[in-house]
């Protein structure tokens, strides 16, 4: 027995969020094999090497997740897996800056593109709380220093009573699940938008010259 | 499990204190952006098409 075949025009939730996915970006733009001839620069690499380095970092963040604190304390793979996850992380941070040094100095934000510029920034912001988190996840004396010295900061903005540094279990928690899952969202919104709107001519460029 | 008795080198300048690591970094950082900027792209040009050609 076949499925019946949808009603031509007649609204539907599937519907809508089919062509609300479908419109996103425009077609051929979503994994897109050619770029424009300025994109041929060194400097255009710096968003894509930060996606790649998000992944490794996620890659070994669940890897250290299945093993635990004391197969990444004691074991030589776990070792291993932990500097993978640290230096994945620095990668991550020193790109991310040089793409927003490149997008600032080249204002990545003409052409209708305030919002790419926005989610951004706010997953710079987000990422530097979910990497102090980690800091205090190590279950050391390192993650044990630095969550002493952060509560004084917590509580001076007037949060510590909600979101307590001294408590592992609470900041692992922020670590492994509230914060990726933020990381993760506000990413595909940035690349989305990059997607929708394209990347940004340079400043002696005049397609765009109306909207700078 | 080492001890690692050294607390680091530290560069001071005026208010600001930096670890040597840290200011390195940053500089490498900095050369990076640099050479990105002045480096040519090793780009295949059937792979990218011209700008008047982008709608």
């Amino acid at each position: 027995m076949s499925a019946p075949a949808p009603e031509p025009g007649r609204p539907s939730w599937t519907s809508a969020v089919r062509d609300r996915v479908a419109g996103l970006v425009p077609p051929g733009q979503a994994l897109p094999d050619r770029q424009p001839a300025y994109v041929a620069s060194w400097i255009y690499v710096f968003g894509v090497a930060t996606l790649a380095a998000l992944l490794v970092v996620v890659v070994s963040g669940l890897a250290l997740a299945v093993g635990g604190a004391a197969w990444w304390h004691t074991s030589s793979l776990g070792h291993f897996v932990n500097s993978v996850h640290l230096w994945s992380v620095e990668l991550f941070f020193a790109a991310m800056v040089i793409h927003l040094w490149g997008k600032f100095w080249m204002a990545a934000w003409r052409g209708n593109r305030g919002l790419t510029w926005v989610t951004g920034v706010v997953a710079f912001v987000t990422s530097i709380g979910t990497a102090f988190t980690g800091y205090l996840v190590q279950s050391n004396f390192d993650s044990q220093w630095i969550s002493g010295e952060a509560k004084d900061g917590i509580n001076s903005i007037g949060i510590g009573s909600f979101f307590n540094v001294l408590n592992p279990g609470q900041m692992l928690l922020w670590h492994v699940t509230l914060l990726p899952v933020a990381v993760g969202i506000i990413t595909v919104m940035h690349v989305v938008l990059v997607r929708r709107h394209g990347v940004v001519p340079p400043l002696d460029d005049d397609r765009e010259g109306a909207a700078r | 499990m080492g001890i690692v008795l050294a607390a680091g080198t530290y560069v001071h300048w005026g208010v600001v204190s930096i670890s040597l690591t840290n200011l390195l970094i940053i500089v490498a950082m900095i050369v990076i952006f640099v050479l990105a900027l002045v480096l040519p792209f090793p780009a295949a040009r059937d792979r990218r098409y011209p700008p008047e050609d982008e709608s």
